[in-house]
């Protein structure tokens, strides 16, 4: 099993000031999921009821000079603390910045090792970044878990092919920072919140407490995927009403999620997405939100980036 | 007011207001603990709020009509609602956005007497509430402030300066005494608790400080810290960073009256406060009184 590559500085850039700031928000320990062709960290896919995120990466996207091996189909995954490599990421760039001189001197190798700690009988994993400066080298190891089996990465791979159902309606939120805004504050009033989304692109988002009912309903969103013409005579109703409306049409679905987990998908913000979209799932079974990132200096979907979470959705009725 | 044929229907009270967050500020100001009932009082002059603590401490804000850029009245006599202190600021500050002045409409009762909030700046966007109110409990509110003398007892102190004092009275906890006596014109407060600490106000040493100064009498009242603190205890960064004075009276038996303005302008585009702004708008203040009942009858 071996993994060796060189971070390129638009790699290094993508990791340090956008991904790995909204992964950490995500939840301390992700997978890693290296394959021949991609890099993907992986939220909560095998294990709990979070929120799942999953970053995919083509390997050009962060990397040059990339070889892997290992006998299950040259795929290797392991978990990892995301503060931990941030911090080695902001490191090895500290150190490029301060001493780097000419195109091969700032190279920052990452590599899979073993290695025996003080005070340890067994060697333990290690994700190991090798950064040259003009006088020095600087090496830090990151600790990782034990590789996942062969069964562990199977697993991992067939809950990542379950993730990426379309929800059959997506509706684009031109302001992610205003709906941030607004239910970091909705978290003081409860901790339930509906969301309902329909076809003629509205998104209604609200808590109902036995003393407060708030909520907010954003209209005239740009949909894909499935779309119906908003029925005119719904202009003037209430937005409970006009989700009501349309949930018994057939045009809305909606479900509950927890207001933390909400929160925490829109600190994916921090990774600087062009787009964001939200839908629901086929039978209501998660709330998805997809964040898209163009090419830069174009509105051309970079195709090597990518990034989505799934919201579990809890059962009103087991609460 | 205007007569038509829904008036009977009309709701007690529709009204609009451009700044969210000067009145979050000004029900801010008396939030002292985390579960607190609050009565609110309509009239044709505006809302009051009023809140009160184990028959020793009081609070109102009155929100004016002139705060609001809407306000429609319509109701017989002084409607009354009980509403939670605590949900009604979070809400409200659900509509906030900032730096971005945000338009809301507030109406009283709703269809189940709840009392209703929506955004109404935009149509693609709409944030509402919906909070549900309670009948308020029958108790007298038995803070009648009346003065002590023929002259008024007052004294004006900077916010800021206050608030320290109440900070720093802390250490000493338990019970406060504010002495005040007109020659030398000084106010003094007095902790004796964990240790002792005094504070004096000297009306002539610190003009920058103590701006007025009525007093014909010594007189010397003990407070109990846990209430006097909460005049100060959450004063929003508005009122410390205008800075304009906080008006202190004692009145007959001790009773405390403390009064502070709380700028309640619409938000400038920046988070910086706009002095001129708030000069412009005389108007645009909300009123907070606090009445603290002394702890024994005059000491001296």
């Amino acid at each position: 099993m071996k993994f060796k590559a060189f971070l390129t500085e638009h790699g290094v850039g993508l990791l340090e000031k956008r991904f790995l700031p909204a992964l950490d928000k995500m939840g301390k320990i992700c997978h890693l999921f290296l394959t021949r062709d991609h890099a993907i960290f992986l939220h909560n896919l095998l294990n709990g009821d979070g929120v799942q995120c999953i970053a995919q990466f083509r390997k050009q996207a962060l990397f040059d000079d990339y070889r892997i091996s290992s006998q299950n189909e040259d795929r290797i995954a392991f978990a990892i603390d995301v503060s931990l490599l941030l911090r080695a990421v902001r490191s090895s760039v500290s150190i490029c910045t301060e001493f780097g001189n000419g195109p091969t001197a700032n190279r920052l190798q990452i590599k899979l090792v073993k290695k025996l700690p003080l005070n340890c009988t067994q060697p333990m994993p290690f994700l190991t970044f090798e950064t040259k400066g003009y006088k020095s080298a600087v090496v830090q190891d990151v600790p990782i878990s034990k590789p996942l089996s062969r069964a562990e990465v199977l697993e991992l791979q067939t809950a990542l092919d379950l993730a990426q159902d379309l929800p059959p309606t997506l509706v684009q939120v031109p302001d992610l920072s205003h709906l941030q805004n607004f239910v970091e504050r909705m978290k003081h009033v409860g901790d339930l919140l509906n969301v309902s989304i329909s076809k003629y692109g509205d998104l209604h988002v609200q808590i109902s407490t036995t003393l407060i009912t708030l909520g907010a309903e954003f209209r005239k969103l740009l949909v894909i995927g499935e779309q119906a013409e908003a029925p005119s005579d719904d202009r003037n109703l209430s937005a409970q009403t006009r989700s009501e409306r349309a949930i018994s049409r057939g045009d809305a679905q909606r479900v509950q999620v927890s207001v933390k987990h909400f929160s925490r998908s829109l600190q994916c913000h921090l990774a600087k997405p062009d787009c964001t979209f939200y839908g629901i799932a086929l039978q209501g079974s998660c709330l998805t939100v997809i964040f898209q990132f163009f090419i830069p200096g174009t509105h051309q979907t970079d195709k090597s980036i990518s990034l989505h979470c799934r919201l579990p959705v809890l059962d009103p009725g087991s609460n | 007011m205007t007569s038509s044929a829904v008036e009977a229907e009309a709701p007690d009270l529709v009204c609009q207001l451009d700044s969210v967050h000067g009145m979050v500020d000004a029900l801010s100001a008396v939030r002292w603990k985390r579960h607190q009932d609050a009565v609110v009082e309509l009239s044709e002059h505006g809302l009051v709020v009023i809140l009160e603590d184990t028959g020793c401490l009081q609070a109102k804000v009155y929100l004016q009509r002139e705060l609001f850029v809407r306000y429609e009245y319509n109701a017989e006599g002084r409607p009354r609602f009980g509403v939670s202190l605590g949900l009604f600021v979070d809400c409200l500050n659900s509509f906030s956005v900032p730096g971005r002045s945000s338009t809301i409409e507030i109406q009283y009762p709703g269809p189940d007497m709840q009392l209703l909030l929506k955004s109404v700046d935009s149509h693609d966007v709409c944030i509402y509430a919906e909070i549900r109110t309670r009948i308020p409990d029958t108790i007298s509110w038995d803070y009648h402030f009346e003065p002590a003398g023929s002259t008024p007892l007052t004294f004006t102190v900077k916010s800021a300066a206050l608030k320290e004092a109440m900070d720093d009275l802390e250490w000493p906890g338990s019970s406060i005494e504010i002495i005040v006596q007109p020659d030398p014109p000084c106010v003094t407060f007095k902790g004796e608790g964990h240790g002792d600490l005094q504070i004096d106000f000297t009306y002539y040493v610190n003009t920058d400080l103590v701006l007025a100064f009525h007093c014909d009498h010594q007189v010397s009242y003990r407070y109990k810290y846990k209430f006097l603190r909460a005049i100060t205890s959450n004063l929003p960064s508005s009122v410390i960073k205008d800075n304009r004075g906080s008006k202190l009276s004692i009145g007959r038996g001790g009773m405390l009256k403390v009064q502070h303005l709380v700028s309640v302008a619409r938000a400038a585009a920046s988070h910086t406060h706009n002095d001129s702004a708030s000069h412009q708008q005389p108007s645009r203040i909300a009123y907070i009184e606090f009445f603290v009942k002394s702890v024994v009858d005059e000491v001296n």
